[in-house]
């Protein structure tokens, strides 16, 4: 089987293609702006729309000279291709030079199975979730559209104090400090093992961040009492400190001075209220 | 208790709440109350609203109820903000439509929809709240699942996942792009493809691909 419909020869896609847009005046002379495409799938829909091709019976090889033209004309303008789009330009290929190819007959299973089905449900469950986040957009979204009564909400964090945006260094030097201080697992007498598991720590963390809006990291490390804590249960709270803050639950804020750089301590604050903070425990397990 | 008294409280309540309040635990506040008396007396204080042409309303989001500012008068409210309004790029939209609709659904899973690395919107839609870890599947690397908080219903004004509107059914978006072919010496639709691809497309992984 072949893929019919006329076959636009090469070097003939339509030019709307690329909408080149000159920047306002003042831009500087070759400064375009692209279609914002989301990706191959977004792209290939384009095409099929803008050429008006029938999706039940894609003409993949016109689709594929014009996805690669698109490809080139990004190359040209230096646009990083990223890897997803070279990746649809090889299924295009494998598509067309399948279709070309005569079935072969140890393939008879295979006889009803066009090799662009799969493509083509993928554009169209595709086209399924553009069409709802484009109705979620449109709804009146809070803090955009509608603005909500709030009574008590989390207490700000203080002034000039930053969420840390690339800090697992400093994470990491102040559990070093902490962990200097922590004794060695020597073993004078035998010592019966006390397992900590990383959920424990949350648990015991979520509760002192339930009673307290902060806490401050390294403290929080070294323990409530006197001695320094043993170097596992260390461990375990310094993990149980970063699984939080990836699932969001805590947020971790250092001081900023004057130039930006990090200073004083690092504190540990909840991103979520207090019933949330609980319910969110079972999770992260 | 007089219904002018418990609409009172009830709007004090929900003044000064934190998040949406569910009809259930503002009838345990409001004296001689229950659940259905609740949601007759706040939908009275709408109809006041309305009648006065007051600029908010009590609505129904997150299995809660809210009191919010009408959307007409956002303009004034983002001026008197010092923070930028919410914004939501066109990416981090498609991928809480994804889970909205699929969850709990892998990362995997809805790259493969949106054709495209999905990480870097997915953290930002876990910082945001708007999306949490809902567990792992039990297959090898025990990936995570993602699934929607109640934070994405109160931002989208959603009561539950039920009301996100039904998503097109595939065979209409078919015909829709099946019916721009207007060529010459196109043949018709090609049997073949046409329930090939609805076949894939409704063996998508969906436990839930309707929300109930």
């Amino acid at each position: 089987m072949s893929s019919s419909g006329p076959e636009s020869p090469l070097g003939d896609a339509p030019a709307s293609i690329l909408a080149f847009e000159p920047i306002a005046e003042g831009g500087s002379a070759c400064s375009v702006r692209l279609p914002a495409f989301e990706g191959p799938l977004d792209l290939l829909l384009h095409l099929i729309r803008e050429d008006e091709l029938d999706i039940t019976n894609l003409p993949i090889a016109r689709v594929a000279v014009q996805y690669l033209e698109y490809l080139g004309l990004m190359r040209e303008l230096r646009l990083d291709v990223a890897a997803e789009y070279l990746v649809m330009a090889a299924t295009l290929a494998w598509i067309k030079s399948r279709l070309l190819l005569p079935p072969s007959e140890d393939d008879e299973l295979d006889e009803e199975l066009d090799p662009r089905a799969e493509l083509v449900a993928r554009l169209l469950a595709y086209q399924r979730y553009k069409e709802a986040a484009t109705e979620l957009e449109r709804r009146p979204l809070l803090d955009r559209d509608v603005f909500a009564a709030r009574g008590a909400e989390l207490p700000e964090p203080e002034e000039g104090e930053r969420e840390i945006q690339v800090g697992l260094v400093q994470l990491v030097d102040a559990l070093r400090r902490v962990l200097k201080e922590a004794p060695e697992g020597t073993a004078i007498h035998q010592v019966v093992s006390e397992p900590v598991t990383v959920r424990e720590c949350m648990v015991a963390l979520v509760d002192a961040l339930e009673a307290a809006d902060s806490l401050e990291f390294e403290a929080w490390l070294r323990g409530p009492g006197e001695a320094p804590l043993n170097r596992s249960i260390l461990v375990a709270t310094f993990l149980a400190i970063l699984e939080l803050a990836r699932v969001s639950v805590l947020r971790i804020y250092q001081s900023l001075d004057e130039d930006g750089a990090p200073r004083g301590p690092i504190r540990l604050r909840r991103a979520v209220g207090g019933t949330e903070l609980r319910e969110r425990l079972p999770e992260l397990a | 208790m007089s219904p002018e008294e418990q609409r009172r409280i009830l709007e004090a309540l929900l003044l000064a709440a934190a998040e949406p309040v569910t009809a259930r635990r503002l009838s345990s506040v409001v004296p001689e109350s229950n659940t259905a008396q609740v949601r007759e007396r706040l939908a009275e204080l709408n109809q006041g609203y309305e009648a006065e042409g007051r600029g908010f309303r009590i609505e129904e989001v997150g299995g809660g109820y809210q009191l919010r500012t009408l959307p007409e008068l956002a303009p004034y409210l983002q001026a008197l903000r010092p923070s930028p309004p919410l914004r939501m790029s066109r990416a981090a939209l498609e991928t809480l439509a994804i889970v909205a609709y699929q969850q709990p659904l892998t990362r995997a899973e809805i790259e493969h929809v949106r054709g495209v690395d999905v990480g870097a919107v997915v953290r930002s839609l876990l910082e945001r709240r708007l999306v949490r870890v809902a567990g792992h599947r039990e297959v090898p690397g025990r990936p995570m699942l993602y699934a929607t908080t109640p934070r994405f219903l109160e931002v989208f004004g959603l009561d539950s996942l039920s009301d996100l509107p039904t998503l097109r059914e595939i065979e209409d978006l078919l015909h829709e792009y099946a019916a721009g072919s207007t060529e010459e010496g196109a043949e018709g639709p090609d049997p073949a493809l046409l329930a090939a691809a609805l076949a894939e497309a409704d063996a998508e992984p969906t436990p839930g691909s309707k929300p109930h």
